[in-house]
């Protein structure tokens, strides 16, 4: 026991601590940075440098840390680059800790919904905002525990640079252990010398997530320096819903004025025979469909009918092989050469023509709250100030009766809360249409109306282009202009809605509906 | 306490006195013979230098760590350097590598010499040029009361287990004894591979392996430190001698070295290294190249 403490408290062994932690820093510090690039190689779409990345994962993770070390040390002298033992400890630890730290960070990536990455894309962001503000937040905090399993992997690791002379603590304990035969006293010792390291990482690790957790409640302000709301149980009564709702008087005559006005606006949109397969499946199969500036237009029709892949190529969030798509005159997505956009270009077009879209599955930001899941889009995008782009926010969440939880992360919202966010979210930029995927399918049936308020006012209020697809036929029947029926990818019944609805020509329009019950929940008005 | 001594009487000793104090407890620190100074201006460009030597510092005796201060390493090759290093007006740096490491640390160019207990055989001599110092007598180490009965580098090792680092000599010897075991209808004798001395002996101790042969001074001071586990079975002579290895690319080095040994011998300085370690004066062999044929 004497022995013990006499070599737990030796000066020679403590400071071997130094070279440890200098070896497992830059081993570290090294593995993050190539781990870095190895994981943007291998999420790139770029084939060769994914290929690259990989072949050097087999390699360095397929050989074992020694050998890299002795390699870095006795066999990179030969071609003229002589490195200090430490140094040659850090370039192998750093070599070795890449692939499995490249692994965590894609792993981390991945991780991300990929309904925020394609609601990011429409809101325009470019890819880099896309990463740094929205994917690289949330994959670092489901990335710290992996981390810093890392960070105790490389620390025990840096003890095999005793095999090249660095003076750490595994080799100071080994000649100690040759020179006093003091076997068992000194392993001892150092022993619980690596527990105290490896247990202050661990402490370290716990703080780090302590404070990047977004729901912990805190005086003081978070990681980020923001405060964050307590969460509050979501309220379900009737003081959540929209404030005043005042149905805008519709009679058959108002209609048909309406209809016939909209009909000498400028097009909005124009889409001329686009075709798009996804493997040998076509889902749209020369598309033609042209919407008017302030028109409403509800896109009907079964599963599978296209109505989610129009939307999506509409602002180019897919791709397709043939046919043209103009929104505002303009071909979204090329070149004035006629050449396809990069992501960054094309990130920049959507936010400068305004083509918004709200999905079904709402795709908020989940590190956000919604306050600022409107603003911080405005500010990353639009270059508004945060002043300016938080007022905007407090109005359209007051405009969508939500302005109590302009504080909380998407998680603590219900489904309908949430939705009427991305709705505020998608209205932020002030755009010239508005496409929404079947924006209450993913909705609870009773929190369904209070989505449908919110747009049905933003279409009588607010004059905006809108086009939805919906399953909800009376919803259809109140707000929409027009209803454009699809099957198998083209249109097959193109007219005012409560026609069509009501008086459907085409018989698959009529069975669609009357297996809709639409008979049941429209009145049939002459 | 002896160790002691011989630090207070290291420091006192110059010029005249060097011969007395040799006598008494031998001397790590001894002026530089004659010759030395007219060596170092034949070969002036190690002057002022700092050189780094490998070392696989496990052995106490030759090379280890200071239990007194883990921070120097001491022993008798580790004073022979350091007289070497006197000698040609250069400082010695130390780099700890495992003993199968000492040559390729030194082909890489991240050591400049290697003087620690190796054994000058041709086979190394591929890998760096050999100035021998020393003859080489091994001890076969075993558990107290010898339960094996080896008694050398024989049959009686068939169907044993034998603890060796990786890269000793002893370790082809050993395997070389199949054929006889075969012929005598009995086992091999088996070969551990460790990466340290006391990583060999702790084999022993904790049963293993049976015996652990080499250096007979390493062997003794490892009997000196388990007395009721351990003792020295036999000693054996190898055809071997123990040398200071240099890059093969390096002759002017190379014959400095050999100038500076053969300086440092005659000064009577050698012995009384061996004895200030207790290594036994018999030990001394006059320097020869071992160098690739």
């Amino acid at each position: 026991m004497d022995l013990f403490l006499h070599y737990l408290g030796l000066p020679y062994l403590l400071d071997g601590i130094r070279f440890t932690i200098a070896v497992t820093l830059l081993g570290l510090a090294g593995g993050l940075v190539l781990g870095l690039v190895l994981a943007a190689m291998q999420l790139s779409r770029i084939g060769p440098l994914a290929a690259i990345a990989r072949g050097y994962t087999v390699i360095f993770r397929g050989t074992p840390l020694i050998l890299q070390l002795v390699f870095a040390y006795d066999a990179l002298p030969h071609i003229g680059i002589k490195l200090s033992a430490i140094g040659a400890a850090g370039l192998a630890l750093a070599a070795n800790e890449a692939p499995f730290i490249a692994e965590i960070f894609r792993s981390g990536v991945l991780g991300v919904d990929r309904g925020q990455t394609l609601a990011g894309q429409a809101l325009g962001m470019t890819p880099s905002v896309l990463m740094r503000r929205i994917i690289a937040p949330q994959a670092l905090r489901s990335m710290i525990p992996a981390l810093g399993n890392e960070t105790v992997s490389a620390l025990k690791n840096s003890s095999l640079a005793s095999v090249i002379s660095v003076g750490e603590l595994t080799l100071r304990s080994t000649q100690l252990a040759s020179s006093t035969f003091d076997f068992f006293s000194i392993f001892f010792a150092s022993g619980l010398l690596y527990l105290c390291l490896t247990g202050a990482i661990a402490a370290i690790q716990l703080m780090i997530e302590r404070a990047l957790d977004l729901d912990r409640t805190s005086t003081r302000g978070g990681f980020w320096g923001r405060r964050r709301s307590a969460p509050v149980p979501t309220p379900a009564g009737p003081t959540d819903l929209p404030p005043v709702f005042v149905p805008a008087p519709v009679t058959p005559s108002d209609r048909a004025r309406r209809y016939d006005a909209l009909s000498r606006n400028s097009t909005a949109v124009q889409i001329n025979g686009v075709h798009k397969h996804y493997g040998e499946q076509p889902v749209l199969n020369g598309f033609d469909l042209n919407i008017r500036s302030g028109e409403v237009v509800a896109l009907l029709g079964p599963s599978g009918s296209g109505k989610s892949t129009l939307l999506r190529c509409i602002n180019h969030l897919e791709q397709w092989e043939q046919g043209e798509i103009r929104v505002g005159g303009r071909r979204l997505g090329f070149r004035d050469d006629g050449r396809r956009m990069n992501p960054r270009e094309l990130a920049k077009e959507r936010a400068s023509l305004g083509v918004a879209m709200v999905f079904q599955q709402f795709n908020l930001f989940g590190h956000l709250t919604a306050r600022e899941n409107i603003a911080l889009p405005l500010v990353w995008v639009h270059g508004a100030t945060l002043a300016d782009a938080n007022r905007r926010a407090d109005a359209l969440l007051e405009r969508v009766g939500l302005a109590h939880r302009a504080d909380a992360l998407p998680r603590h919202l219900s489904g309908g809360q949430q939705q009427r966010v991305a709705i505020a979210r998608a209205l932020a930029p002030n755009p010239r249409v508005l496409l929404l995927d079947e924006p209450t399918s993913a909705l609870d049936p009773e929190l369904v109306g209070e989505v449908l308020e919110v747009i049905r006012r933003l279409a009588l209020d607010d004059g905006l282009t809108m086009i939805i697809s919906t399953h909800q036929l009376r919803f259809a029947d109140e707000v929409a202009d027009r209803v454009v029926f699809l099957s198998g990818g083209t249109v097959v019944e193109d007219g005012s809605a409560h026609q069509v609805l009501t008086q459907p020509h085409h018989p698959l329009t009529a069975r669609f509906l009357n297996v809709m019950g639409a008979g049941s929940t429209l009145e049939t008005v002459h | 306490m002896q160790r002691n001594l011989v630090g207070r009487l290291s420091r006192a000793g110059f010029g005249a006195l060097c011969a007395v104090l040799f006598a008494f407890a031998g001397q790590a620190h001894a002026a530089a013979p004659a010759e030395c100074s007219a060596l170092q201006a034949k070969y002036p460009q190690f002057k002022g230098k700092t050189l780094t030597n490998a070392i696989n510092p496990h052995t106490p005796g030759y090379e280890a760590l200071d239990p007194n201060d883990p921070s120097k390493y001491i022993g008798f090759d580790i004073d022979l350097g350091e007289l070497i290093a006197q000698c040609l007006g250069f400082t010695m740096a130390y780099k700890p590598v495992t003993f199968a490491a000492l040559l390729t640390t030194l082909q890489s160019g991240q050591a400049d010499i290697v003087i620690s207990d190796i054994y000058a055989t041709e086979e190394r001599a591929k890998a760096a040029d050999f100035i021998t110092y020393s003859k080489v007598f091994d001890g076969v180490l075993v558990a107290k009361g010898n339960p094996k009965k080896i008694t050398g580098i024989n049959t009686s090792m068939c169907g044993t287990t034998a603890a060796e680092n990786t890269g000793y000599v002893e370790v082809p010897l050993i395997q070389a004894l199949a054929p006889q075991c075969k012929a005598a209808g009995k086992p091999e004798a088996t070969v551990q591979l460790y990466d340290n001395n006391a990583n060999c002996i702790q084999a022993i101790l904790a049963g293993r392996a049976d015996t652990y042969i080499n250096d007979v001074n390493t062997v003794d001071q490892a009997v000196k430190a388990y007395p009721d586990k351990l003792e020295k079975a036999t000693a054996v002579t190898l055809p071997y001698f123990v040398g200071i290895g240099v890059p093969k690319d390096k002759p002017d080095f190379r014959d400095a070295v050999m100038a500076a040994l053969v300086a440092i011998q005659k000064s009577g300085a050698q012995s009384g290294l061996l004895k200030k370690w207790s290594l036994g004066v018999e030990n001394l062999a006059t320097p020869q190249l071992v160098v690739a044929k």
